[in-house]
Protein backbone atom coordinates (compact mmCIF):
# COMPACT_ATOMS: atom_id res chain seq x y z
CA UNK A 1 0.00 0.00 0.00
CA UNK A 2 2.75 2.19 0.49
CA UNK A 3 4.81 1.80 -2.10
CA UNK A 4 2.43 3.37 -4.77
CA UNK A 5 2.39 6.77 -2.13
CA UNK A 6 5.30 6.95 -2.36
CA UNK A 7 6.31 7.27 -6.23
CA UNK A 8 3.26 9.50 -6.34
CA UNK A 9 5.30 11.56 -4.13
CA UNK A 10 8.24 11.36 -5.88
CA UNK A 11 6.12 12.15 -9.39
CA UNK A 12 5.36 15.20 -7.87
CA UNK A 13 8.83 16.15 -6.38
CA UNK A 14 10.22 15.01 -9.51
CA UNK A 15 7.58 17.65 -11.94
CA UNK A 16 8.06 20.14 -9.29
CA UNK A 17 12.26 20.08 -10.10
CA UNK A 18 11.83 19.93 -13.45
CA UNK A 19 9.70 23.05 -13.52
CA UNK A 20 12.55 24.30 -11.32
CA UNK A 21 14.85 23.36 -14.12
CA UNK A 22 12.89 25.08 -16.78
CA UNK A 23 12.40 27.95 -14.41
CA UNK A 24 16.04 28.43 -13.72
CA UNK A 25 17.06 28.15 -17.83
CA UNK A 26 14.74 31.03 -18.72
CA UNK A 27 16.41 32.55 -15.41
CA UNK A 28 19.66 32.15 -16.66
CA UNK A 29 19.24 33.29 -20.34
CA UNK A 30 17.94 36.66 -18.70
CA UNK A 31 20.87 36.65 -16.43
CA UNK A 32 23.70 36.28 -19.25
CA UNK A 33 21.92 38.02 -22.00
CA UNK A 34 22.66 41.91 -21.21
CA UNK A 35 26.56 40.86 -21.02
CA UNK A 36 25.82 38.99 -24.03
CA UNK A 37 24.50 41.93 -26.30
CA UNK A 38 27.28 44.16 -25.40
CA UNK A 39 30.00 41.83 -25.77
CA UNK A 40 28.80 40.69 -29.00
CA UNK A 41 28.12 43.87 -30.02
CA UNK A 42 31.06 45.89 -29.14
CA UNK A 43 34.04 43.25 -28.97
CA UNK A 44 32.93 40.36 -31.43
CA UNK A 45 31.27 42.39 -34.03
CA UNK A 46 33.91 44.94 -34.63
CA UNK A 47 36.53 41.96 -34.99
CA UNK A 48 34.64 40.38 -37.38
CA UNK A 49 34.28 43.62 -39.27
CA UNK A 50 38.20 44.08 -39.07
CA UNK A 51 38.64 40.59 -40.36
CA UNK A 52 36.52 42.16 -43.14
CA UNK A 53 38.23 45.88 -43.70
CA UNK A 54 41.71 44.48 -43.91
CA UNK A 55 40.99 43.22 -47.32
CA UNK A 56 39.93 46.76 -48.60
CA UNK A 57 41.77 50.20 -49.16
CA UNK A 58 39.40 51.79 -46.57
CA UNK A 59 40.90 55.31 -45.40
CA UNK A 60 38.46 55.65 -42.34
CA UNK A 61 35.88 58.56 -43.46
CA UNK A 62 34.27 57.89 -47.11
CA UNK A 63 31.98 55.46 -47.75
CA UNK A 64 34.13 54.28 -50.43
CA UNK A 65 35.28 50.84 -49.37
CA UNK A 66 37.05 48.65 -51.70
CA UNK A 67 38.05 45.47 -51.86
CA UNK A 68 41.56 44.99 -53.01
CA UNK A 69 42.25 41.24 -51.62
CA UNK A 70 45.93 40.41 -50.03
CA UNK A 71 47.49 43.82 -50.62
CA UNK A 72 47.68 45.24 -47.32
CA UNK A 73 49.17 41.96 -46.07
CA UNK A 74 51.67 41.63 -49.07
CA UNK A 75 52.62 45.28 -48.12
CA UNK A 76 53.09 44.75 -44.53
CA UNK A 77 55.08 41.17 -45.63
CA UNK A 78 57.39 43.97 -47.97
CA UNK A 79 57.44 47.17 -46.09
CA UNK A 80 60.95 47.88 -44.41
CA UNK A 81 59.05 49.87 -41.62
CA UNK A 82 56.55 47.37 -40.31
CA UNK A 83 59.64 44.93 -40.44
CA UNK A 84 61.49 47.26 -38.33
CA UNK A 85 58.42 47.93 -35.49
CA UNK A 86 58.11 44.36 -35.61
CA UNK A 87 62.09 43.64 -34.35
CA UNK A 88 61.21 46.87 -32.25
CA UNK A 89 58.21 45.39 -30.72
CA UNK A 90 59.93 41.73 -30.59
CA UNK A 91 62.68 42.83 -28.92
CA UNK A 92 60.99 44.96 -26.31
CA UNK A 93 59.04 42.01 -25.54
CA UNK A 94 62.04 39.61 -25.14
CA UNK A 95 63.83 42.20 -22.90
CA UNK A 96 60.70 42.88 -20.88
CA UNK A 97 59.70 39.37 -20.75
CA UNK A 98 62.96 38.20 -18.74
CA UNK A 99 63.68 41.29 -16.87
CA UNK A 100 60.39 41.95 -15.31
CA UNK A 101 60.42 38.53 -13.97
CA UNK A 102 63.55 38.52 -12.59
CA UNK A 103 63.13 41.85 -11.08
CA UNK A 104 59.85 40.53 -9.81
CA UNK A 105 61.31 37.40 -8.46
CA UNK A 106 63.87 39.06 -6.96
CA UNK A 107 61.49 41.88 -4.84
CA UNK A 108 59.25 39.08 -4.02
CA UNK A 109 62.30 37.16 -2.62
CA UNK A 110 63.15 40.17 -0.65
CA UNK A 111 59.95 41.15 0.63
CA UNK A 112 59.54 37.45 1.51
CA UNK A 113 62.19 37.13 3.80
CA UNK A 114 62.83 40.87 5.02
CA UNK A 115 61.98 41.44 8.97
CA UNK A 116 60.96 44.61 9.23
CA UNK A 117 58.31 47.01 7.44
CA UNK A 118 57.60 43.93 4.98
CA UNK A 119 53.71 45.44 4.29
CA UNK A 120 55.42 49.09 3.84
CA UNK A 121 57.87 47.51 1.30
CA UNK A 122 55.28 45.52 -1.00
CA UNK A 123 53.31 48.63 -1.14
CA UNK A 124 56.18 51.01 -2.13
CA UNK A 125 56.80 48.43 -5.11
CA UNK A 126 53.42 48.28 -6.29
CA UNK A 127 52.69 52.00 -6.45
CA UNK A 128 54.14 52.82 -9.51
CA UNK A 129 51.17 49.76 -11.27
CA UNK A 130 48.94 52.42 -9.89
CA UNK A 131 50.17 54.84 -12.91
CA UNK A 132 48.62 55.43 -15.99
CA UNK A 133 51.22 54.57 -19.14
CA UNK A 134 51.01 58.20 -19.70
CA UNK A 135 51.55 59.78 -16.27
CA UNK A 136 54.61 57.17 -16.03
CA UNK A 137 56.08 58.32 -19.35
CA UNK A 138 55.71 61.78 -18.19
CA UNK A 139 57.67 61.71 -15.62
CA UNK A 140 60.03 59.53 -16.82
CA UNK A 141 60.18 62.39 -19.43
CA UNK A 142 61.01 64.75 -17.03
CA UNK A 143 63.71 62.60 -15.42
CA UNK A 144 65.65 61.45 -18.49
CA UNK A 145 65.37 65.10 -19.54
CA UNK A 146 68.96 65.58 -21.30
CA UNK A 147 69.31 69.49 -19.96
CA UNK A 148 66.83 69.95 -16.94
CA UNK A 149 66.96 65.95 -16.37
CA UNK A 150 67.16 64.43 -13.02
CA UNK A 151 69.20 61.72 -14.06
CA UNK A 152 71.83 63.80 -15.66
CA UNK A 153 72.02 66.50 -12.88
CA UNK A 154 72.77 64.02 -11.07
CA UNK A 155 75.33 62.79 -12.84
CA UNK A 156 76.88 66.29 -12.62
CA UNK A 157 76.78 66.07 -8.93
CA UNK A 158 78.88 63.29 -8.48
CA UNK A 159 81.42 64.93 -11.47
CA UNK A 160 80.18 62.69 -14.49
CA UNK A 161 78.75 65.44 -16.72
CA UNK A 162 81.44 63.95 -19.07
CA UNK A 163 78.66 60.95 -19.64
CA UNK A 164 75.64 62.77 -19.63
CA UNK A 165 73.72 60.78 -22.37
CA UNK A 166 70.59 61.83 -24.25
CA UNK A 167 68.54 58.85 -22.72
CA UNK A 168 65.65 59.72 -25.46
CA UNK A 169 66.81 61.60 -28.17
CA UNK A 170 69.67 58.83 -28.71
CA UNK A 171 68.46 56.30 -30.64
CA UNK A 172 70.58 53.60 -28.81
CA UNK A 173 69.24 54.79 -25.45
CA UNK A 174 65.86 55.53 -26.41
CA UNK A 175 64.75 51.73 -26.64
CA UNK A 176 66.92 50.86 -23.03
CA UNK A 177 64.89 54.00 -21.47
CA UNK A 178 61.10 52.37 -22.62
CA UNK A 179 62.32 49.23 -21.61
CA UNK A 180 63.47 50.01 -17.91
CA UNK A 181 60.73 52.43 -17.26
CA UNK A 182 58.63 50.02 -18.01
CA UNK A 183 59.75 47.01 -15.81
CA UNK A 184 59.48 50.00 -13.15
CA UNK A 185 56.48 50.35 -13.39
CA UNK A 186 54.84 46.65 -14.20
CA UNK A 187 57.59 44.88 -11.51
CA UNK A 188 55.45 45.09 -8.64
CA UNK A 189 52.51 43.94 -10.47
CA UNK A 190 54.23 40.21 -10.95
CA UNK A 191 55.48 40.54 -7.48
CA UNK A 192 52.15 40.07 -5.70
CA UNK A 193 51.76 37.35 -7.93
CA UNK A 194 54.89 35.42 -6.98
CA UNK A 195 54.45 36.28 -3.51
CA UNK A 196 51.18 34.48 -3.67
CA UNK A 197 53.21 31.50 -4.87
CA UNK A 198 55.96 31.70 -1.99
CA UNK A 199 53.87 31.72 0.83
CA UNK A 200 52.20 28.93 -0.92
CA UNK A 201 55.20 27.04 -0.77
CA UNK A 202 55.78 25.24 2.64
CA UNK A 203 58.19 26.40 5.05
CA UNK A 204 59.70 22.58 6.13
CA UNK A 205 60.93 22.35 2.33
CA UNK A 206 63.54 24.59 2.64
CA UNK A 207 64.34 23.51 5.85
CA UNK A 208 64.90 20.14 4.91
CA UNK A 209 67.32 21.21 1.96
CA UNK A 210 69.27 23.30 4.80
CA UNK A 211 69.33 20.03 7.04
CA UNK A 212 70.47 18.56 4.07
CA UNK A 213 73.60 21.05 3.34
CA UNK A 214 72.27 22.91 0.54
CA UNK A 215 73.08 26.84 1.13
CA UNK A 216 70.90 29.51 0.53
CA UNK A 217 71.22 29.62 -3.21
CA UNK A 218 70.83 26.47 -3.81
CA UNK A 219 67.45 26.35 -1.66
CA UNK A 220 66.70 29.14 -4.04
CA UNK A 221 67.69 27.36 -7.28
CA UNK A 222 66.78 23.69 -6.41
CA UNK A 223 63.43 24.10 -4.13
CA UNK A 224 61.93 27.69 -4.45
CA UNK A 225 62.39 28.47 -7.92
CA UNK A 226 61.13 25.14 -9.37
CA UNK A 227 57.58 25.41 -6.78
CA UNK A 228 57.42 28.88 -8.45
CA UNK A 229 56.95 27.48 -12.29
CA UNK A 230 53.22 28.06 -11.76
CA UNK A 231 53.36 31.66 -10.87
CA UNK A 232 56.16 32.13 -13.76
CA UNK A 233 53.53 30.45 -16.51
CA UNK A 234 50.92 32.79 -15.28
CA UNK A 235 53.23 36.16 -14.88
CA UNK A 236 55.31 35.12 -18.33
CA UNK A 237 52.27 34.89 -20.15
CA UNK A 238 50.89 38.53 -18.84
CA UNK A 239 53.82 40.12 -19.21
CA UNK A 240 53.99 39.09 -22.84
CA UNK A 241 50.98 39.82 -23.78
CA UNK A 242 51.19 43.46 -22.34
CA UNK A 243 54.58 44.09 -24.23
CA UNK A 244 53.07 43.07 -27.20
CA UNK A 245 50.09 45.79 -26.52
CA UNK A 246 53.08 48.65 -25.17
CA UNK A 247 51.58 51.65 -26.66
CA UNK A 248 51.08 54.91 -23.93
CA UNK A 249 54.57 55.19 -22.90
CA UNK A 250 55.70 54.90 -26.30
CA UNK A 251 53.03 57.90 -27.43
CA UNK A 252 54.71 60.54 -24.64
CA UNK A 253 58.32 59.93 -24.01
CA UNK A 254 59.28 59.31 -27.51
CA UNK A 255 56.46 59.60 -30.17
CA UNK A 256 57.79 56.18 -32.29
CA UNK A 257 61.23 58.20 -32.78
CA UNK A 258 63.91 59.10 -32.77
CA UNK A 259 63.48 58.08 -36.53
CA UNK A 260 61.49 55.22 -36.16
CA UNK A 261 63.61 54.02 -33.12
CA UNK A 262 60.66 52.94 -31.04
CA UNK A 263 57.94 52.42 -33.36
CA UNK A 264 56.32 49.68 -32.57
CA UNK A 265 53.43 47.17 -33.78
CA UNK A 266 50.71 49.48 -32.16
CA UNK A 267 51.97 52.50 -32.65
CA UNK A 268 52.46 51.83 -36.11
CA UNK A 269 48.93 50.38 -35.86
CA UNK A 270 48.21 54.13 -34.55
CA UNK A 271 50.23 56.13 -36.87
CA UNK A 272 49.26 54.45 -39.97
CA UNK A 273 45.23 54.14 -39.18
CA UNK A 274 44.41 57.88 -37.33
CA UNK A 275 47.12 60.16 -38.44
CA UNK A 276 47.74 58.57 -42.31
CA UNK A 277 44.13 57.78 -43.18
CA UNK A 278 44.72 53.87 -44.10
CA UNK A 279 42.61 52.14 -41.85
CA UNK A 280 42.62 49.51 -43.82
CA UNK A 281 46.02 48.83 -43.90
CA UNK A 282 45.93 49.27 -39.78
CA UNK A 283 43.27 46.88 -39.50
CA UNK A 284 45.56 44.12 -41.58
CA UNK A 285 48.49 44.65 -39.33
CA UNK A 286 46.07 44.87 -36.21
CA UNK A 287 44.98 41.19 -37.15
CA UNK A 288 48.40 40.35 -37.60
CA UNK A 289 49.49 41.65 -33.98
CA UNK A 290 46.30 39.32 -32.89
CA UNK A 291 48.21 36.38 -34.55
CA UNK A 292 51.02 36.86 -33.12
CA UNK A 293 49.93 37.19 -29.29
CA UNK A 294 47.61 33.99 -30.08
CA UNK A 295 50.28 31.94 -31.21
CA UNK A 296 53.24 33.31 -28.81
CA UNK A 297 50.83 32.73 -25.67
CA UNK A 298 50.35 29.15 -27.19
CA UNK A 299 53.54 27.68 -27.75
CA UNK A 300 54.44 29.88 -24.26
CA UNK A 301 51.76 28.06 -22.05
CA UNK A 302 52.59 24.74 -23.65
CA UNK A 303 56.46 24.96 -22.87
CA UNK A 304 56.43 26.26 -19.47
CA UNK A 305 53.43 23.99 -18.40
CA UNK A 306 55.96 21.25 -18.96
CA UNK A 307 58.40 22.82 -16.74
CA UNK A 308 55.38 23.17 -13.29
CA UNK A 309 56.36 20.81 -10.57
CA UNK A 310 53.01 19.55 -8.70
CA UNK A 311 53.43 19.52 -4.96
CA UNK B 1 75.26 31.70 14.35
CA UNK B 2 72.69 34.57 16.03
CA UNK B 3 75.14 37.26 14.98
CA UNK B 4 75.39 36.11 11.62
CA UNK B 5 71.83 36.09 11.82
CA UNK B 6 71.44 39.45 12.54
CA UNK B 7 73.90 40.76 10.09
CA UNK B 8 72.58 38.76 7.25
CA UNK B 9 68.72 40.47 8.19
CA UNK B 10 70.29 43.58 8.86
CA UNK B 11 72.08 43.56 5.22
CA UNK B 12 68.85 42.09 3.64
CA UNK B 13 66.88 45.30 5.06
CA UNK B 14 69.08 47.90 3.48
CA UNK B 15 68.83 45.96 0.52
CA UNK B 16 65.29 46.33 0.21
CA UNK B 17 65.14 49.80 1.69
CA UNK B 18 67.54 50.94 -0.66
CA UNK B 19 65.72 49.73 -4.01
CA UNK B 20 62.33 50.83 -2.35
CA UNK B 21 63.78 54.22 -2.08
CA UNK B 22 64.80 53.85 -6.08
CA UNK B 23 61.42 52.95 -6.88
CA UNK B 24 59.89 55.43 -4.97
CA UNK B 25 61.92 58.08 -5.78
CA UNK B 26 60.32 59.26 -9.57
CA UNK B 27 56.23 59.20 -7.81
CA UNK B 28 57.80 61.30 -4.90
CA UNK B 29 59.93 63.58 -7.51
CA UNK B 30 56.39 63.86 -9.25
CA UNK B 31 54.52 64.67 -6.24
CA UNK B 32 57.66 67.39 -5.20
CA UNK B 33 57.84 69.28 -8.48
CA UNK B 34 54.10 69.92 -8.10
CA UNK B 35 55.23 72.00 -5.50
CA UNK B 36 57.92 74.05 -7.34
CA UNK B 37 57.63 76.81 -10.27
CA UNK B 38 58.93 76.12 -13.19
CA UNK B 39 62.10 78.24 -13.03
CA UNK B 40 62.45 76.15 -9.73
CA UNK B 41 62.56 72.85 -11.59
CA UNK B 42 64.73 73.58 -14.35
CA UNK B 43 67.28 75.03 -12.19
CA UNK B 44 67.77 72.16 -9.63
CA UNK B 45 64.88 69.39 -10.43
CA UNK B 46 66.69 67.07 -7.66
CA UNK B 47 65.75 70.30 -4.73
CA UNK B 48 63.17 70.26 -2.32
CA UNK B 49 60.34 72.66 -3.15
CA UNK B 50 61.45 76.40 -1.60
CA UNK B 51 57.64 77.18 -0.67
CA UNK B 52 54.55 75.61 -0.72
CA UNK B 53 54.05 76.76 -4.33
CA UNK B 54 50.04 76.30 -5.34
CA UNK B 55 50.01 78.92 -8.54
CA UNK B 56 50.07 75.74 -10.53
CA UNK B 57 47.31 73.86 -9.38
CA UNK B 58 45.33 77.26 -9.24
CA UNK B 59 46.35 77.84 -12.99
CA UNK B 60 45.39 74.41 -13.91
CA UNK B 61 42.02 74.65 -11.90
CA UNK B 62 41.17 78.31 -13.21
CA UNK B 63 42.32 78.76 -16.69
CA UNK B 64 42.46 75.44 -18.36
CA UNK B 65 39.81 72.87 -19.33
CA UNK B 66 40.95 70.73 -16.57
CA UNK B 67 38.45 70.55 -14.01
CA UNK B 68 35.79 69.71 -16.66
CA UNK B 69 38.33 66.55 -17.83
CA UNK B 70 38.54 65.93 -13.72
CA UNK B 71 34.64 65.16 -14.05
CA UNK B 72 34.92 63.45 -17.14
CA UNK B 73 37.32 60.95 -15.38
CA UNK B 74 34.94 60.71 -12.88
CA UNK B 75 31.85 60.55 -14.34
CA UNK B 76 33.39 57.91 -16.30
CA UNK B 77 34.82 55.59 -13.98
CA UNK B 78 31.76 55.48 -11.41
CA UNK B 79 29.03 55.06 -14.86
CA UNK B 80 30.94 51.85 -16.07
CA UNK B 81 31.99 50.47 -12.55
CA UNK B 82 27.97 50.78 -11.99
CA UNK B 83 26.87 49.34 -14.74
CA UNK B 84 29.66 46.38 -14.47
CA UNK B 85 28.01 45.24 -11.61
CA UNK B 86 24.86 45.32 -12.54
CA UNK B 87 25.44 43.25 -15.54
CA UNK B 88 28.52 41.08 -14.90
CA UNK B 89 27.60 39.20 -11.38
CA UNK B 90 24.91 38.29 -12.68
CA UNK B 91 26.67 36.92 -15.88
CA UNK B 92 29.11 34.62 -13.86
CA UNK B 93 25.95 33.34 -11.25
CA UNK B 94 24.18 32.10 -14.21
CA UNK B 95 27.26 30.16 -15.60
CA UNK B 96 28.52 29.47 -12.60
CA UNK B 97 25.22 27.71 -11.28
CA UNK B 98 23.58 26.69 -14.14
CA UNK B 99 26.56 24.77 -15.56
CA UNK B 100 25.18 23.26 -19.15
CA UNK B 101 26.84 22.87 -22.14
CA UNK B 102 25.09 26.31 -23.85
CA UNK B 103 26.81 28.20 -20.40
CA UNK B 104 30.09 26.58 -21.07
CA UNK B 105 30.20 27.90 -24.25
CA UNK B 106 29.30 31.31 -23.26
CA UNK B 107 32.10 30.84 -20.83
CA UNK B 108 34.61 29.98 -22.86
CA UNK B 109 33.47 32.91 -25.43
CA UNK B 110 33.95 35.64 -23.39
CA UNK B 111 37.15 34.53 -21.86
CA UNK B 112 38.61 34.30 -25.97
CA UNK B 113 37.98 38.37 -25.83
CA UNK B 114 40.58 38.64 -23.26
CA UNK B 115 43.19 37.64 -26.00
CA UNK B 116 41.90 40.30 -28.69
CA UNK B 117 44.25 43.96 -28.20
CA UNK B 118 41.45 46.90 -28.49
CA UNK B 119 43.87 47.66 -31.25
CA UNK B 120 42.61 44.84 -33.38
CA UNK B 121 39.07 46.02 -33.08
CA UNK B 122 39.21 49.85 -32.48
CA UNK B 123 38.93 50.75 -35.91
CA UNK B 124 35.78 49.54 -37.30
CA UNK B 125 34.49 49.98 -33.46
CA UNK B 126 34.33 53.56 -33.93
CA UNK B 127 32.53 53.26 -37.06
CA UNK B 128 29.98 51.44 -35.51
CA UNK B 129 29.48 53.64 -32.34
CA UNK B 130 28.48 56.15 -34.97
CA UNK B 131 25.89 54.28 -36.35
CA UNK B 132 24.85 53.86 -33.69
CA UNK B 133 24.94 56.94 -32.53
CA UNK B 134 27.22 56.62 -29.24
CA UNK B 135 30.58 58.58 -31.13
CA UNK B 136 31.17 61.58 -29.28
CA UNK B 137 30.06 61.29 -25.62
CA UNK B 138 29.93 59.44 -22.52
CA UNK B 139 28.24 56.81 -23.32
CA UNK B 140 30.04 54.89 -26.28
CA UNK B 141 33.39 54.71 -24.05
CA UNK B 142 31.04 53.43 -20.91
CA UNK B 143 29.74 50.63 -23.45
CA UNK B 144 33.28 49.30 -24.85
CA UNK B 145 34.49 49.73 -20.97
CA UNK B 146 31.88 47.31 -19.79
CA UNK B 147 31.88 45.08 -22.85
CA UNK B 148 36.17 44.59 -22.24
CA UNK B 149 35.63 43.73 -18.58
CA UNK B 150 32.88 40.75 -19.41
CA UNK B 151 35.58 38.18 -20.04
CA UNK B 152 37.62 39.01 -16.55
CA UNK B 153 34.92 39.63 -14.71
CA UNK B 154 33.12 36.24 -15.29
CA UNK B 155 36.48 34.87 -14.46
CA UNK B 156 36.96 36.28 -11.74
CA UNK B 157 33.04 35.78 -10.33
CA UNK B 158 32.67 31.98 -11.36
CA UNK B 159 36.11 31.13 -9.31
CA UNK B 160 34.61 32.93 -6.45
CA UNK B 161 31.11 31.37 -6.52
CA UNK B 162 32.59 27.88 -6.41
CA UNK B 163 33.53 28.50 -2.72
CA UNK B 164 30.00 29.46 -1.63
CA UNK B 165 27.93 25.91 -0.78
CA UNK B 166 24.81 26.34 -2.80
CA UNK B 167 22.73 24.88 0.09
CA UNK B 168 21.36 28.21 1.28
CA UNK B 169 19.84 29.15 -2.27
CA UNK B 170 18.08 25.58 -2.22
CA UNK B 171 16.50 26.19 0.95
CA UNK B 172 14.98 29.69 -0.53
CA UNK B 173 14.08 28.33 -3.10
CA UNK B 174 11.72 26.09 -1.55
CA UNK B 175 10.49 28.95 -0.11
CA UNK B 176 9.40 30.52 -3.25
CA UNK B 177 12.10 32.53 -3.81
CA UNK B 178 12.56 33.80 -7.16
CA UNK B 179 16.26 33.48 -9.12
CA UNK B 180 16.37 37.06 -9.14
CA UNK B 181 15.29 37.49 -5.46
CA UNK B 182 18.27 34.55 -4.77
CA UNK B 183 20.46 36.60 -6.73
CA UNK B 184 20.45 40.27 -5.89
CA UNK B 185 19.23 39.47 -1.94
CA UNK B 186 21.41 36.21 -0.84
CA UNK B 187 24.05 35.42 -3.48
CA UNK B 188 25.05 39.15 -4.21
CA UNK B 189 26.10 40.30 -0.72
CA UNK B 190 28.03 37.46 -0.11
CA UNK B 191 29.80 38.60 -3.71
CA UNK B 192 30.94 41.93 -1.76
CA UNK B 193 34.76 40.99 -2.05
CA UNK B 194 35.03 39.70 -5.20
CA UNK B 195 32.81 42.39 -6.17
CA UNK B 196 35.00 44.85 -4.73
CA UNK B 197 38.21 43.26 -6.61
CA UNK B 198 36.37 43.87 -9.68
CA UNK B 199 35.69 47.91 -8.96
CA UNK B 200 39.48 48.69 -7.89
CA UNK B 201 40.99 46.78 -10.67
CA UNK B 202 38.38 48.07 -13.41
CA UNK B 203 38.37 51.46 -11.73
CA UNK B 204 41.93 51.60 -11.66
CA UNK B 205 42.22 50.37 -15.86
CA UNK B 206 39.37 52.99 -16.69
CA UNK B 207 40.91 55.72 -14.74
CA UNK B 208 44.12 55.52 -16.44
CA UNK B 209 43.05 54.27 -20.04
CA UNK B 210 43.61 57.03 -22.29
CA UNK B 211 44.08 55.42 -25.97
CA UNK B 212 40.18 54.93 -26.47
CA UNK B 213 39.04 57.96 -24.19
CA UNK B 214 41.17 60.44 -26.65
CA UNK B 215 39.75 58.37 -30.25
CA UNK B 216 36.16 58.68 -29.28
CA UNK B 217 35.55 61.92 -27.35
CA UNK B 218 34.78 64.42 -29.00
CA UNK B 219 37.57 66.83 -30.46
CA UNK B 220 37.56 70.00 -28.91
CA UNK B 221 36.17 69.52 -25.83
CA UNK B 222 37.80 68.08 -22.72
CA UNK B 223 38.53 64.59 -22.39
CA UNK B 224 39.63 62.82 -19.25
CA UNK B 225 42.17 64.11 -17.26
CA UNK B 226 44.71 61.34 -18.48
CA UNK B 227 44.23 62.41 -22.15
CA UNK B 228 44.37 66.24 -20.90
CA UNK B 229 47.28 65.51 -19.55
CA UNK B 230 49.00 63.99 -23.11
CA UNK B 231 47.77 67.28 -24.79
CA UNK B 232 49.56 69.43 -22.31
CA UNK B 233 52.36 67.38 -22.39
CA UNK B 234 52.76 68.68 -26.33
CA UNK B 235 51.30 71.89 -25.67
CA UNK B 236 52.94 73.23 -22.49
CA UNK B 237 56.03 71.84 -23.32
CA UNK B 238 57.66 74.07 -21.05
CA UNK B 239 55.45 74.32 -18.08
CA UNK B 240 56.58 71.17 -16.40
CA UNK B 241 54.85 72.55 -13.15
CA UNK B 242 51.61 72.62 -14.65
CA UNK B 243 52.04 69.07 -16.02
CA UNK B 244 53.06 67.60 -12.64
CA UNK B 245 49.93 69.64 -10.81
CA UNK B 246 47.73 67.49 -13.44
CA UNK B 247 49.77 63.92 -12.65
CA UNK B 248 49.62 64.71 -8.96
CA UNK B 249 45.60 65.01 -9.14
CA UNK B 250 45.34 62.03 -11.35
CA UNK B 251 47.95 59.88 -9.28
CA UNK B 252 46.62 60.89 -5.36
CA UNK B 253 43.16 59.88 -5.08
CA UNK B 254 44.60 56.45 -6.99
CA UNK B 255 46.85 55.98 -4.07
CA UNK B 256 44.60 57.12 -1.26
CA UNK B 257 42.10 54.21 -2.90
CA UNK B 258 44.95 51.45 -3.01
CA UNK B 259 46.14 52.31 0.40
CA UNK B 260 42.56 51.68 1.93
CA UNK B 261 41.56 48.69 -0.36
CA UNK B 262 45.05 47.57 -1.04
CA UNK B 263 43.94 43.98 -0.38
CA UNK B 264 41.00 43.86 -3.07
CA UNK B 265 43.53 44.58 -5.53
CA UNK B 266 45.87 41.88 -4.55
CA UNK B 267 43.10 39.10 -4.14
CA UNK B 268 42.03 40.12 -7.79
CA UNK B 269 45.25 40.21 -9.59
CA UNK B 270 45.66 36.44 -7.41
CA UNK B 271 42.31 34.89 -8.94
CA UNK B 272 42.72 36.88 -12.24
CA UNK B 273 45.85 34.90 -12.58
CA UNK B 274 44.36 32.14 -13.04
CA UNK B 275 43.67 32.36 -16.29
CA UNK B 276 46.95 32.11 -17.70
Amino acid sequence: MAMPYVSEEKKALSASVAKRRRKWQSYALLFILPSFILYALFVIVPTASSAYLSFTSWDGVSSDIRYIGFANFEEIWHSERVHNALKNTLLITAALVVLENVVAIALAMLVDNVRWLRNLFRTVFYFPVLLSGIVMGFIWNIILNYNFGVLNQLLAKIGLESIAIDWLGDPNYAMISIILSTVWKSAGYYMVIYLAGLQSIPADLSEAAAIDGANRWQQFRHVTLPLLAGAMTVCSVLSMIGSLKIFDQIAVMTDGGPGFATETLTYIIYKVGFSEMRQGFGTAMALVLFLLILIITVIQVKVLRKREVQL
Amino acid sequence: MDRRRKWSNAILFLITLALAVVFFFPIFFNLMSAFKSNPEIMRDAVAFPKTFYLESFEYLLTETDFPAAIANSLLLTLLSILFMVLIIPMAGYAIERHDRPWTRFVFVFYLAGMMIPFQAYMIPLFKELKMLGLFGNLSGPIAIYISGSVGFGCLLYTSFLKGIPREIEESAEMDGCTRYGIFWRIVFPLLGPCTASMIVLQGLGIWNDFLMPMLVLPSGEPKTMIVEIFYYVGEFSSRWDMIFAGTTLSIVPVLIVFVFLQKYFVKGLASGAIKG
